[in-house]
């Protein structure tokens, strides 16, 4: 014996009704939805907070001004309190300063390439990145390699007989 | 009367009824190994594996795939093992490294045995896809099971490289300084990118509790996935034999195929062994983000795409880190619809042998020169040879 399932796809004259098949399975698809939405939503929000994260300036003092002569290039490690996550510790930073006509000029040591150390290397005044061979001169701008932009320079002040230089946290 | 043994071939609706007192006694009380059967279908499984026809042909270049499953299992036991004595935070994890190594008993064997067995799955995944590739065997019908495989591989790529970070010594940290900057270089998302994966602007303790994560729960679980559909695809449709069909019967795997297995098995992990006792794992000084001594350099295998980093053209380092990587792993993804040769001759689809040998060759020849050139570590070399300019400016 045949019984009608209401599935409204035939034509008895039936009323096109949806059928209690179709709407379970709809629902457990709607449930399906909503349960993977309740885990994964919360999740990849709480994994991609970095992405808010706002940078921040801070102005650091670094050396005596005189310490640094006309014309020199001098790399000056300094230690600042960071959040690291979720602790705080002591870094030490390296900026290059140099002196020269144009003033006091602050250079990262991160090679703009891929982000290696580089190092000045005082009898060629040139700074050099052990990774893939970048070159820059001793104002940070790119003599060889494939280093795509110059140093970044920081924000350098003189007050009090100090050199301050401005770092992003 | 024999024994009977209960196997999946007789449904359990056939259970027999026993017709004598004494039969009916055994039945109830079935030998350890009729009652797991009759519930498991366990010996059933075993049976059907161990009688798998190979065609005739297959012999050692098909022991790859069992190696690499060993090689696994190992890494599982010695990463559970490690993680036992591990602490993911900037201040603790050198120093936990370091403890385990020099401390524990066996600890610098058994660091050992998953650092070098993580290397010995990277060359053993190379050959295996190597022989697949050259045997044609990706072809209809088993293009998934391909492509599972590369998902694999992509798989192990990324625990090398999560796993590298773990020790914080100033290899690990400067690697993942230079590895995760090269995210940065995507069009767009790239900077946005890179903050996702360092969980912050710097590599610090968030990248390192990020990438532990990954390492031990996410890696592990999609390459226990992966692997399980690899593999039941291999059962499902068989292994393929030679691209010319040689004469004879298919003989079942055991015992001459797995007798080869075993003896592979034995070698590959005989010398994961020799190497984890003959070269045992160093750590190197703490990571240090401000320390000038250090000339960061990659795991050996990623060699190839640091020689690429250096040869393209400037301002267009996308193409070292993005195009060519990229399109590589596409081409790979894709191969079986690529190649639209129904054979699996190497005659009959010159132009696919062809490029995957040239692609191969150069990866590897990269990595060789990579290898060779980067220079091992706390010797800095003298600054290339650069003109200098009479006055030192440009
Ligand atoms: C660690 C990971 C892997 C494991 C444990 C594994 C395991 C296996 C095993 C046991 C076999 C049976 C025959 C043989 O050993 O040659 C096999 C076959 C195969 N594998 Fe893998 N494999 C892995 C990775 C890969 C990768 C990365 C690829 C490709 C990119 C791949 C592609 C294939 C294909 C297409 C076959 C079928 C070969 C045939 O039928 O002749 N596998 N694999
Ligand atoms: S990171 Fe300096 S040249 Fe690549």
């Amino acid at each position: 014996m045949c019984e009608c399932q209401n599935c409204g796809n035939c034509e008895n004259g039936q009323k096109k009704v949806v059928s209690r098949r179709k709407f379970m399975a709809w629902s457990v698809g709607a449930i399906n939805l909503a349960v993977f939405g309740a885990v994964f939503g919360p999740v990849l929000g709480f994994l991609g907070s970095p992405l808010r994260h706002r940078q921040m300036k801070q102005w650091v003092p670094v050396l005596d001004e005189g310490a640094l002569g006309e014309g020199e290039t001098k790399e000056v490690p300094f230690t600042v309190r960071v959040k690291d996550g979720y602790e705080m510790v002591d870094r030490t930073y390296v900026v290059y300063l140099v002196r020269s006509e144009e003033g006091i000029v602050a250079l990262d040591p991160s090679c703009t390439h891929l982000g290696c150390r580089i190092k000045f290397q005082a009898d060629k005044n040139r700074y050099f990145c052990p990774c893939h061979g970048g070159v820059f001169d001793n104002r940070g701008t790119v003599v060889s390699g494939p280093p795509p932009k110059p140093l970044v320079r920081h924000a350098v002040e003189v007050r009090e007989g100090k050199i301050w230089v401005q770092r992003s946290v | 009367m024999s024994r009977r043994t209960l196997s999946p071939e007789r449904p359990v609706e056939n259970v027999p009824v026993p017709e004598t007192q004494e039969e009916a006694l055994r039945l109830e009380r079935p030998s350890l190994r009729d009652w797991t059967d009759l519930r498991l279908g366990w010996w059933g499984f075993v049976r059907k594996n161990l009688d798998e026809p190979m065609p005739p042909g297959v012999g050692w270049w098909q022991t790859l795939g069992n190696l690499l499953l060993t090689l696994l299992l190992f890494q599982f036991v010695t990463g559970f093992a490690l993680a036992m004595y591990y602490a993911p935070s900037p201040s603790s994890a050198y120093h936990s490294v370091k403890h385990l190594t020099e401390t524990v008993p066996l600890g610098s064997f058994v660091r050992g045995l998953h650092m070098w067995g993580s290397g010995a799955i990277v060359v053993t995944v190379v050959l295996h896809i190597l022989r697949v590739f050259y045997w044609g065997s990706y072809k209809k019908p088993r293009e998934l099971t391909w492509v599972f495989g590369v998902l694999i591989f992509n798989v192990v790529l990324g625990f090398s490289f999560t796993g590298y970070l773990l020790p914080w010594d100033q290899k690990a940290y400067w690697a993942t300084v230079v590895g995760t900057r090269i995210a940065a270089t995507v069009p767009f998302v790239g900077p946005d990118l890179l903050r996702l994966i360092r969980g912050g602007e710097e590599v610090g303790a968030l990248t390192l509790t990020r990438f532990y994560a990954i390492h031990v729960m996410l890696l592990p679980a999609s390459l226990v996935v992966l692997t399980g559909l690899h593999l039941y695809l291999v059962r499902r449709l068989h292994i393929a034999g030679p691209v010319l069909p040689q004469k004879g019967k298919p003989v079942p795997f055991f015992p001459v195929q797995l007798f080869r297995d075993a003896i592979v098995v034995l070698v590959g992990l005989g010398i994961v062994v020799y190497l984890a006792l003959a070269f045992p794992p160093a750590i190197e000084a703490m990571a240090d983000p401000a320390g000038t001594d250090f000339t960061p350099r990659p795991e050996w295998y990623f060699l190839g795409l640091y020689e690429l980093l250096k040869i393209v053209p400037q301002g267009y380092e996308v193409l070292a880190t993005v195009v060519i990587p990229g399109l590589i792993s596409l081409g790979m993804l894709f191969l079986p619809w690529l190649d639209r040769s129904p054979s699996r001759h190497p005659a009959m689809r010159a132009s696919i042998i062809l490029a995957g040998t040239f692609v191969s060759l150069t990866i590897g020849l990269m990595t060789l020169k990579g290898v060779i050139e980067t220079p091992p570590p706390h010797h800095p070399p003298a600054a290339k040879a650069e003109a200098p300019t009479p006055d030192g400016t440009p």
